[in-house]
């Protein structure tokens, strides 16, 4: 589907594509230069391969697959590459693929300041924008005017309202998770003004009462998958009430104040504006405060932690959000994953345990 | 005041009167000892110093909070502005690599473990956190913070783990975070991190309760370049063949560059040092008795095993004569300027190894082969060190290829021995030993 949009895209408008590593990045600057975001999550599954024997069996699957798929060709479909440095390791992967080997087309990186909102970290934000998007200008072969960038931040205000939405009303969308999933992660790799008719479409089917009978659940983690998940927590019982997951609710901005006019300021206050994230060193109580809004907002009844092995900013939060859930009487399950191509029996078995737990608690229905 | 009257008698009487007490156990204890065995060299006499200063660190710390402010740091923190404002530092990697030498890492880890921390975070962090939430520590008492002072440059790990102990302690954190290179800092990259220290110049001295002197700043920026200059000679006086001490001693011998760094403490200890080492090289005296071959090390030692490997390597004539760790801490600190204190600290911090892309790293690997002229490397496949490892696969095969030496890729871990494999590690390492004969 992804080499089908990309050839879409070239063929009817021109546009080059960039595959994207995990997780932050301003996409409002590649639409506005025509350029079509293909984010690389992995893939999951087995690394498609030999070049993941490169990184150490430590290092977390995204990092490991990522480098194979890309050293063995099968991003070739895209034009260039762009490295947000999310961690560490992803940090490393840019440097090794573009210097060491696995890949030759045109990298991009864009740095994260780190930690708190503050005027020296917004100073940087927009400096490193403008040092992107002038590197993508003469990729692209576009000039990146005023009206561009206003009218790609205009267009992704929209998507990211026609998501949150979705994600707010989710008790009265008559979709189940596995089916949520796959329109909002269709966001990762199509045009952003067709992936937002399609969330236009599913707005148009929320019925005005509650259709989800399961047992509403907050889900804070890295990214969704394998997809079974999903529907393995929908057959026992649970249903995702609220989403945490970086992939997705992370980079939903819901903060809609009054835009600034300057499209550049516009576009720093949106990149501050973004759920809280560890990988870009939200203070924690910040991040509790905010897990907990959305399960009071969304009524959760319980809390799944899906984190990726060795993902150290998403490990490190682990006991701070045990220990603000057992405050709340929320029950807490961390299931932790590979990128494996399927769930494994026992992720299954713990999932059915937790979706019994919940239907046994206080309240349940 | 009392407080201070006691953080300076500590420092000043109780210590020295410790310290000549476990001279003199020394004495008897190396007075009852047989002379000679093993494959190492004559040891070297600033060893008791630097366990005195050391010791004497620690000790004094016990008293420090109350009586001056305290930080607990990381290793790549630009220490120098804290110095200047009269904190006393720790170094929770320091004190980490203290417990990993005596082994208590596995159950420090437990009590971190038992809190929720995964067991694939870094091994220092579940250290230093097991040692938090117990409050056992192998150096009496740590004291405690009255802020937290964390740079990115080594990791992002850092500021995770800082995050966690503001959490734990209620303490607040200072940020110096600097993005990563790609061959050459941005202005705006160094204009970000400049701008950081100034805002750690307000903030630390609201702390401490006095604004920075900004002569003091420069006397301390002076004092910490000096220190790096001396440690770089300690550490060049293994050019020399024999070298006139191992790797392995280097590892300990670091200790005063990270935690005393802009101290006269500290450079007093490298002049010792290499005074002693140049005499070594002039005398042709060795780290071991018979110098065969000359090894490289990569990335940050064993902690649990260091003695081990080092005997294991020395008893068939291995020396390192050379590792990146250590040499870290000499490349970075010469940078920083007493001139511009703020400006050149902002492009030291911003370039340490770590904080550099792998041609950076791969150029540094290549020019220590050459300069210390090793006959193989060792690349230590550090489980908790992401940033140090990843890579290490190619940089294997690219020092091997284009230096013709023999390179190994040793996995390990800094700090916890569970995750390390002894038999086939050490076979590993006796099969690699085997093709240099």
């Amino acid at each position: 589907m992804r080499n089908q949009e990309i050839r879409t895209q070239r063929e009817r408008h021109g546009r080059q594509a960039v595959a994207v590593l995990p997780i932050h990045y301003p996409k409002e600057l590649l639409t506005a230069l025509d350029l079509l975001a293909v984010e690389l999550w992995g893939p999951p599954g087995p690394p498609r391969g030999d070049d993941a024997g490169r990184v150490q069996s430590y290092v977390c699957s995204v990092v490991r697959n990522a480098l194979a798929f890309l050293a063995g060709g099968h991003a070739d479909s895209v034009d260039g590459v762009l490295f947000p440095h999310t961690c560490d390791s992803i940090q490393q992967l840019a440097t090794l693929a573009t210097d060491l080997g696995g890949w030759t087309k045109p990298a991009f990186t864009f740095l994260h300041p780190r930690g708190a909102d503050r005027p020296s970290a917004r100073r940087f934000v927009e400096a490193e924008l403008r040092r992107l998007a002038g590197t993508l200008e003469a990729f692209s072969g576009h000039a990146l005017t005023e009206e561009r960038l206003a009218a790609a931040l205009a267009l992704h205000r929209e998507v990211d309202a026609a998501r949150g939405a979705l994600l707010d009303a989710r008790a009265r969308l008559p979709l189940d998770d596995t089916q949520l999933y796959a329109l909002l992660r269709r966001g990762e790799w199509r045009w952003p003004a067709d992936h937002l008719v399609e969330l236009e479409a599913a707005l148009a089917t929320l019925a005005p009462e509650p259709v989800q009978r399961g047992v509403p659940v907050l889900v804070t983690g890295y990214v969704p998958e394998p997809a079974a998940l999903l529907a393995t927590l929908n057959g026992a019982g649970g249903y995702v009430a609220a989403d945490d997951y970086a992939a997705v609710g992370r980079r939903v901005v819901r903060a809609t104040p009054t835009p600034a006019a300057d499209p550049w300021r516009a576009l720093v206050d949106r990149y501050f504006a973004a759920p809280p994230c560890p990988t870009r060193g939200a203070d924690t109580g910040v991040r509790m405060a905010h897990l907990a809004a959305l399960a009071e907002r969304s009524g959760a009844r319980g809390v799944l932690v899906h984190v990726l092995k060795f993902c150290e900013p998403e490990l490190f939060d682990v006991p701070a959000v045990k220990q603000a859930f057992a405050s709340r009487g929320l029950p807490v399950l961390v299931l932790e994953g590979e990128l494996e191509g399927a769930l494994s029996g026992q992720a299954v078995t713990r999932l059915e345990a937790f979706g019994e737990l919940l239907q046994g608690a206080p309240g349940a229905a | 005041m009392l407080r201070r009257a006691r953080y300076e008698l500590a420092g000043r009487a109780a210590f020295p009167i410790l310290t000549a007490l476990e001279a003199w156990q020394h004495r008897l204890k190396r007075s009852r000892k047989q002379p000679g065995g093993g494959p190492f060299g004559p040891p070297l006499e600033s060893v008791r110093r630097l366990k005195e200063l050391m010791a004497h660190h620690y000790f004094q710390g016990r008293y420090a909070d109350g009586a001056v402010p305290v930080a607990w740091v990381t290793s790549g923190f630009p220490v120098e502005v804290l110095r200047a404002l009269g904190f006393h530092t720790v170094y929770p990697e320091n004190h980490a690599a203290l417990c990993g030498v005596q082994r208590l890492t596995p159950e420090y880890s437990d009590v971190a473990e038992a809190a929720g921390y995964s067991r694939d975070l870094c091994s220092y962090v579940r250290t230093d956190l097991g040692s938090v939430l117990s409050s056992k520590t192998p150096v009496g008492r740590l004291p405690r913070p009255q802020l937290l002072a964390c740079c990115t440059n080594i990791c992002q790990t850092v500021l995770y783990w800082y995050r966690e102990l503001s959490r734990h302690l209620g303490v607040p954190l200072v940020l110096v975070d600097t993005p990563f290179v790609h061959g050459t800092a941005s202005a705006h990259q160094l204009a970000y991190v400049k701008e950081q220290l100034e805002e750690l110049c307000l903030v630390a001295g609201r702390v401490s309760g006095k604004p920075l002197d900004a002569e003091r700043l420069v006397e301390v920026t002076r004092t910490a370049r000096e220190g790096s200059r001396l440690w770089g000679e300690c550490l060049a006086a293994s050019r020399a063949r024999p070298a006139p001490w191992t790797g392995i001693d280097g590892f300990f011998h670091i200790a005063p560059i990270v935690a005393l760094r802009g101290t006269e403490a500290c450079n007093g200890y490298y002049r010792l040092l290499r005074d002693e080492l140049e005499d070594r090289v002039a005398r042709g005296v060795g780290g071991l008795k018979e110098e065969k071959h000359r090894l490289l090390w990569d990335n940050l030692p064993v902690w649990f095993a260091v003695r081990r490997f080092s005997t294991l390597l020395a008893e068939r004539g291995f020396n390192f004569v050379s590792t990146s760790y250590t040499d870290a801490w000499a490349e970075a600190g010469v940078g920083i300027d007493p001139d511009d204190p703020i400006g050149s600290a902002a492009r030291t911090y911003t370039h340490v190894i770590l904080n550099q892309d792998l041609p950076n790293r791969l150029d540094i690997l290549r020019r220590l082969s050459r300069d210390y002229a090793v006959d193989g490397a060792i690349l230590h496949s550090d489980r908790s060190c992401k940033p140090y490892s990843i890579g290490q696969v190619d940089l294997r095969e690219r020092l091997a290829a284009e230096l013709g030496i023999r390179v190994l890729l040793l996995e390990a871990d800094h700090n916890d021995p569970r995750s390390w494999a002894a038999e086939p590690g050490e076979n590993r390492l006796a099969a690699f030993m085997e093709g240099f004969e």
